[in-house]
């Protein structure tokens, strides 16, 4: 009952989001009509256009389950951004600086120095939120910041390509890239091990005893203490996880799509991981729903404004108002909750 | 013509009735009670008159005009004054800080001088002595409570709501409280008293409406009625609540606890002092007190919540278990019953499967190598379920979340997964607070069958009438350390009442 009203929900929001949407379109001076067909071409026109969804999708599946284990788990990381730039600086240094490895053993190695890292980077605000009680919200934020700044300095420095002058990275053997699923598209295997990951958090987060007690110590901290069950466990295992898999996003952008490192080639894809995990309502197996949705919106909203002139910012300004109102709705049930609790 | 009336009140939440079709009509000059168990929709009616919450029907009359109040403020600017049952004070301002916060009619630049001599020449007339000049976090209960009311009636009020006033308060305190309300009424003040207490409402108050189920069941003269009669309209029936009658004869020594002593960061004075205690099998040591004397610390420390800044020892039978961890101790039989449910016990937004599972989810059959047996666990809920008649939300059974479920049926899933047949010795702790009449004599029931079944049970209760019903021998806590030890057949009320207010020493008083 619970899923399929979260999944109405859902649905709910595109047809409101499309009633905005027209009401922008009109005010930006084009035809709703030229623009909604500029939209749904750019999106499901061609088998290109349409695999750009998963390509765009597929970190925004990775960030958005690392906000949505997160905030599940009453870990507020905001810092999916930065944790994905580690995520890609260390994958990129395994990657591209330990060539005496066979390709393989390099390319999972590389996963495994991205997933570290990203969760290293977030394990700093879960120490200093049981340590010193310093609020995680804060420390991730400015933990970006200096991922951000660092992979700046990374590319001018030990990880730059000696052979050119420009900030960024020697590119990737093609051999280690990840390869494509489908001939003439850029879509390719990062894709299916989002989706298995999703299964993964889904299967970890629900049916095993780990899960049970990050969502005890997320959900009622005091209460996990009064049982015997350690808070810092729970913290620092979602905080892990969480950063982990937003420093997956980054592995994968580097290894599938970038395939060198440069500065800002994140696309705020770790901020928009939060979004998509709230639209998914925190639920793991709703977060390739909710990011390929975004994705195809963003893929979408590029072809209108190539093609009728319309401002791609419209689907931002659409998508905050969509967030938006969720987070108003579940303040407005809480505040229904209160009241029934006399 | 009376000073207020509420006609034909109803409200409702997720489609159930708060109130329904409830009249109440208070005069100038007297002290009504509202009386009804908890949930009976005692709270949720002041809560409209006084502007927390809108009527979906009926009407308000205020003074003899139709009336509306869409927030406190307003309420409060009409001259109704309400004391909540958890105080809204400041703690880190003092007491005339406290009274002048939100005072309308203060001009920009404070005239504290004159303010002061206007609270105090209030506190005088109405003998609720207070130093204006306290910081309100110093202050006991009971004279927190008097800023309270200083505070409304230092608002111009002519009605003053009092929500269940006593239920923090000392006996001692409780008839100061009620000096002060008779002063109230004979000024010609209008008081509303919420409570479930019958003893209060014979003596102090005039009339009684008496609320079931969200609806009115009658309005009486008390002087026309006795407290068997309320008491029977109130709960819809006679229901005499389950008492020890002594038998089983206390065994030998269960928990064994020596000279602990619970230190707070930061502060020199412990919380808990000294406290060497034995709890025998089969008996039911009952722990008296005032709130916040000590009582919660020391369950934590029996329990193992709080294992740092603790001194002394601590044995179940002959395990010592000082300093060891909450689950080595579950594991060895102590089971907890807390007192703040909604907060220590339970994690509401999970269901109730879940919920039984807190301590043995990583055991089989409940969990393989880490991986859930939802068969087992379903099972497990089911049994749960019909072993305490727990009533779930609808039709979800044991995946309705706790959060939708009544406090009874709340605390009966607490008691379903902490007395189990490995808990030998249990720590409830304020068990039947803001349970109804039926629910708490589940749970007295459930605490004497442990006794019968040779287990040690420490309960902890703020509520006198409950500690002298179950117990086999009586423990007063008062500043943190015990007060003493009393045979129940020695303990009373009244000397009990003198032990909590700390006038233990002073023999004379008792005798």
């Amino acid at each position: 009952m619970k899923k399929a009203s979260a999944l109405r929900r859902i649905l709910l929001y595109i047809a409101l989001v499309l009633l905005a949407a027209t009401l922008l379109v009109v005010a930006s001076g084009a035809s709703p009509v030229t623009a909604f067909s500029v939209f749904l071409k750019g999106i499901f026109g061609s088998k290109n256009s349409f695999c750009e969804v998963f390509v765009k999708g597929t970190p925004l599946i990775l960030t958005g389950l690392a906000c949505a284990v997160a905030f599940k788990t009453g870990f507020f990381n905001i810092g999916a951004e930065g944790q994905f730039y580690m995520g890609a600086a260390a994958a990129a240094a395994v990657a591209l600086r330990c060539d005496f490895l066979p390709v393989v053993p390099r390319v999972i190695l590389a996963f495994a120095a991205g997933f570290l890292a990203g969760g290293l980077w977030s394990l700093i605000a879960a120490g200093m939120k049981l340590r010193f009680g310093i609020s995680e919200i804060i420390v991730t934020i400015m933990l970006n910041y200096i991922a951000i700044n660092f992979v700046g300095v990374a590319v001018r420095t030990f990880l730059q390509d000696p052979s050119s002058g420009l900030p960024q990275s020697e590119r990737l053997a093609a051999a280690a890239v990840l390869p494509r699923l489908l001939a003439g598209t850029r879509v390719h295997l990062g894709f299916p091990i989002a989706l298995a990951l999703t299964a993964l958090v889904w299967f970890i987060m629900e049916k095993t005893t780990w899960g049970y007690e990050m969502r005890v110590v997320g959900l009622n901290p005091r209460a996990a203490q009064v049982s015997g069950i350690s808070v810092a466990g729970g913290v620092v295992r979602s905080a892990v996880l969480s950063g982990g898999l937003a420093g997956l996003a980054g592995v994968i952008e580097f290894m599938a799509i970038q395939k060198k490192l440069l500065e800002g080639f994140s696309a705020d894809c770790g901020y928009t991981g939060v979004l998509i995990a709230l639209l998914a309502a925190n639920k793991p197996q709703l977060v390739p729903v909710a990011a390929l949705v975004y994705a195809a919106a963003q893929v979408g909203a590029a072809a209108m404004q190539r093609e009728a002139g319309v401002p791609s910012a419209m689907v931002s300004i659409l998508i905050g108002a969509v967030v938006i109102s969720i987070l108003a709705r579940a303040w407005l049930s809480s505040r229904r909750k209160e009241a029934a609790h006399v | 013509m009376a000073l207020l009336s509420m006609e034909d009140i109803s409200i409702s939440f997720y489609g159930v009735y708060a109130n329904e079709h409830v009249n109440l009509e208070v005069e100038a000059g007297e002290v009504h009670a509202l009386l009804g168990e908890n949930g009976a929709g005692k709270t949720t009616l002041m809560n409209i008159l006084f502007g927390i919450y809108q009527a979906e029907s009926g009407r308000i009359r205020w003074n003899g005009k139709e009336a509306r109040f869409s927030s406190p403020e307003e309420a409060i600017r009409a001259g109704i004054g309400m004391v909540h049952q958890h105080f809204s004070l400041v703690n880190a301002k003092t007491v005339l800080d406290n009274i002048l916060l939100g005072y309308e009619k203060a001009p920009f630049f404070l005239p504290r001088k004159k303010l002061r001599r206007q609270v105090l020449e209030l506190s005088d007339r109405y003998g609720l002595k207070v130093d204006p000049d306290a910081l309100v976090g110093d202050l006991s209960i009971g004279e927190k409570q008097r800023v309270e009311i200083l505070k409304a009636l230092f608002r111009d009020i002519q009605l003053l709501i009092l929500d269940e006033p006593t239920a923090v308060l000392t006996p001692g305190e409780t008839d100061q409280l009620f000096q002060v309300l008779r002063q109230l009424k004979q000024k010609g003040f209008a008081v509303i008293l919420i409570t479930h207490r019958m003893s209060e409402i014979m003596g102090n108050a005039d009339r009684v409406t008496v609320l079931r189920d969200g609806k009115c069941v009658g309005t009486l003269r008390t002087a026309d009625t006795d407290a068997q009669a309320l008491s029977r309209l109130m709960v819809g029936r006679d229901l005499t609540p389950a008492a020890n009658d002594g038998g089983e004869a206390a065994g030998a020594p269960l928990l064994k606890m020596e000279h602990v002593s619970v230190y707070r960061s930061g502060r020199k004075r412990p919380a808990l002092e000294d406290v060497t205690l034995t709890v025998r099998e089969s008996e039911i040591l009952g722990v008296a007190g005032v709130e916040g004397n000590g009582q919660k610390e020391l369950a934590e420390a029996i329990v193992g919540i709080r294992r740092r800044r603790v001194k002394g020892r601590i044995h179940l039978k002959d395990q010592e278990l000082t300093g060891t961890p909450v689950l080595e101790r579950t594991r060895s039989g102590m089971a907890y019953v807390p007192d703040d449910r909604q907060h220590d016990a339970l994690v509401t937004a999970m269901d109730i499967g879940d919920n039984l599972l807190l301590h043995d989810y990583s055991r089989a059959p409940f969990s393989r190598r880490r991986v859930f047996r939802r068969a087992a666990i379903q099972q497990n809920a089911q049994a749960a379920m019909e072993d305490y008649r727990i009533r779930s939300a609808g039709s979800l059974g044991a995946k309705s979340p706790v959060r939708l479920l009544s406090g009874g049926n709340q605390q009966k899933v607490v008691l379903a997964r902490e007395i189990t047949p490995e808990a030998r010795f249990i720590v409830a702790s304020q068990p039947t607070r803001g349970l109804d009449v039926s629910a708490t004599a589940f749970v007295r029931e459930k605490l004497l069958e442990q006794k019968r079944l040779g287990k040690g049970v420490l309960l902890i209760s703020a509520d006198l009438e409950e500690i002298l019903a179950l117990s086999d021998r009586i423990a007063v806590m008062y500043n943190g350390s015990i007060a003493g030890v009393l045979d129940r057949k020695d303990a009373t009320m009244e000397n009990l009442g003198l032990m909590m207010g700390g006038m233990a020493g002073r023999k004379e008083a008792i005798a």
